[in-house]
């Protein structure tokens, strides 16, 4: 409290101020001066746009003017109060104007003390924003200043608030809450963090909106699904939103018909395309876009037609591998020239298919890793190139290492008895007869009638 | 189960004991939680009056996030419940797609007694008994009320 002298007019009035208005600072450089921040604080949101931007924001708060007054020697009677306004962000013309109010009210007042009358009145003024026109254009120099000044004000009020989340249903302070941007329901965040990363990790990315009641029962409106810039705003962690995104993003490509899949068997990435760029900075998306746009994507005409398969743009690149491929035929790129014709992802081509009969009659497999094996020339004991086991060309079956040709001595395996050197010239690789699907087939029949023999004559001695 | 979800469970206790919803009496194992065992009284108004129906509620480990699972541990003659040792409910806000953290037991409870009064067959886990239901109400009143005799007395 500053010592005024409670004789003098001014000191009386200084010191009633003081105690309605507390945060009143005493200017010691003149013996009758105060300063004042006034509060700003409109009666509803007041709308606000900067140059050249035609987005409205509101406002709840604006930056407090500040309020210098010094009392002269024959205030109130003969002198007015000194009166002065400053706020950055308002005009000097509507500055003036407010001081000159004061003036024009201890005029009125005939030398009665009319401060705190003065002060009420900057008050109901700061309601309307003092009559600046709704919504008022600022410069957008000033965006800065207003945007961040009301931001931290809503944030600083919200942290001050507690809430009681419907969640855990506890009362929660707003330091540890979070308010929806687009519905404004309040959740403490450890809630919404629990619930979120749950069904993100299980990937019920559907579950991601708002978890009141009052949200999407309407019926009509659907849920909004939450944007990653929001869920990185509660917090969740980084790798969950990406998750969340990719699995979004995921989903959506997967609803477009019109978007085709890599055909290779280890790839089946979707083609690369615009409407669905890849993720790489999670933070830019803020809002997803309209469903609705994506399920109306109508499938590319399938067109057996030479006609067709000319007109439609049928060149595609894989996202994942980078192969270039013809979304008609799933074949790798032809050009465009080329007539093709439509197929199913998992119909195999003309070529794929003769491979796959040339392996499947050609070629033994090796008994421990599969691997295709074909002989040029050479005996019918064969180590595979991949993983050196030691097996039969002729049937099939794995070799000891240490005496691979026993099998071949055995009489009682007739299909390799004495036959080490089959084909050993490799003059005939074309084995269509002798290794044939066909004849493999029988020789495992024949094998298998051979085994359950000699098991019933092992039966029959004992 | 996290600390939250118990202590949410217990709150919900409190608040259930407090202000018990009428027609049916709760209890609860300190031991286990997770869960709950109803006694509900059929309703003045519906076939299954002056039975008394054992449920069991359970908590799934994502509680409140994930919704209670109730079973009726005394047969009834429903549509929306199970005819077999089960006795299990699928609808409304006990459906995960349908339910939020913000509803409570007490809501799930006042559901089990308006689908008492009044079944929903257009959302049946027995799509016979909702049949009959909706053709031949006299023969399923008849059915519903002698299991009643039967099993929940």
């Amino acid at each position: 409290m500053a010592d005024w002298d409670a004789d003098d007019e001014r000191g009386e009035e200084l010191n009633t101020l003081q105690s309605i208005y507390p945060e009143i600072v005493v200017d010691s450089r003149h013996s009758f001066a105060i300063t004042l921040d006034l509060d700003v604080v409109p009666a509803r949101p007041f709308p606000v746009t900067f140059d050249a931007d035609p987005s409205i924001h509101h406002l709840s708060c604006l930056p407090p003017i500040h309020l210098e007054i010094t009392l002269q020697d024959g205030y109130p009677t003969e002198c007015p109060p000194l009166l002065k306004l400053t706020a950055s962000w308002l005009s000097p013309s509507i500055l003036e104007k407010l001081e000159r109010d004061g003036i024009a009210l201890w005029e009125a007042s005939e030398g009665m003390l009319m401060l705190f009358g003065y002060i009420s009145d900057l008050q109901e003024a700061a309601e309307t924003v003092f009559g600046l026109t709704e919504p008022s254009t600022f410069s957008s120099q000033l965006r800065p200043l207003l945007l961040d000044y009301d931001a931290q004000q809503t944030r600083d009020k919200f942290n001050r608030e507690t809430f009681e989340c419907e969640v855990c249903l506890e009362p929660k302070k707003g330091t540890v809450c979070y308010r929806m941007k687009n519905c404004g329901h309040v959740f403490c965040v450890s809630c919404l963090q629990e619930g979120f990363n749950n069904s993100i990790k299980e990937g019920d990315i559907d579950n991601i909106k708002c978890m009141s009641m009052d949200c999407g029962k309407s019926g009509k409106k659907k849920d909004r699904i939450l944007s990653p810039n929001e869920l990185l705003q509660i917090p969740l962690a980084v790798d969950v939103v990406k998750r969340f995104a990719n699995l979004k993003r995921k989903k959506r490509i997967e609803k477009d018909k019109s978007i085709v899949y890599c055909p290779r068997q280890w790839c089946q990435a979707p083609e690369r395309s615009s409407k669905y760029p890849k993720i790489d900075d999670i933070t830019q998306i803020e809002e997803w876009e309209s469903e609705d746009e994506v399920e109306d994507a109508a499938p590319p005409a399938p067109d057996d037609g030479p006609k067709g398969a000319m007109n439609i743009d049928r060149l595609a690149i894989c996202e994942g591998c980078n192969l270039a491929f013809c979304r008609l035929c799933l074949a790798s790129w032809h050009g465009d020239r080329q007539w093709c014709q439509s197929r199913e992802a998992n119909e195999l081509t003309k070529d794929d298919q003769e491979s796959l009969n040339f392996i499947s009659q050609n070629t033994t497999p090796c008994p421990t890793c599969s691997v295709p094996a074909i002989k040029s020339y050479g005996c019918n004991h064969m180590t595979c190139f991949q993983c050196k086991t030691h097996f039969c060309y002729l049937c099939g079956s794995w070799l000891q290492p240490g005496n691979p040709y026993q099998h071949f001595n055995e009489p009682k395996r007739r299909a390799c008895y004495r036959r080490l050197m089959d084909l050993a010239t490799g003059e005939d690789v074309q084995f269509g007869g002798r290794r044939g699907a066909e004849q493999q087939a029988a020789f495992w029949e024949e094998e298998a009638m051979r085994i359950q023999a000699e098991e019933l004559d092992e039966g029959s001695e004992r | 189960m996290s600390t939250g979800a118990k202590k949410r469970i217990m709150r919900e206790y409190g608040e259930c004991m407090s202000d018990t919803p009428p027609g049916m009496k709760i209890t609860f194992d300190e031991q286990n939680m997770t869960e709950w065992e109803i006694l509900l009284d059929g309703p003045e108004q519906s076939v299954y009056a002056g039975g008394h129906f054992k449920l069991k509620l359970t908590f799934p480990n994502e509680y409140p996030f994930k919704p209670p699972v109730v079973s009726f541990k005394t047969k009834i003659y429903h549509p929306n419940v199970s005819n077999d040792d089960k006795g299990s409910m699928c609808l409304g806000l006990l459906r995960p797609e349908e339910w939020k953290p913000p509803n409570k037991v007490v809501a799930v409870l006042r559901l089990i007694q308006t689908l008492l009064i009044e079944p929903n067959p257009d959302d049946a886990i027995e799509p016979s008994i909702a049949n009959e239901y909706k053709e031949n109400r006299k023969e399923f009143d008849k059915t519903a009320k002698d299991w009643v005799k039967r099993y929940a007395k």
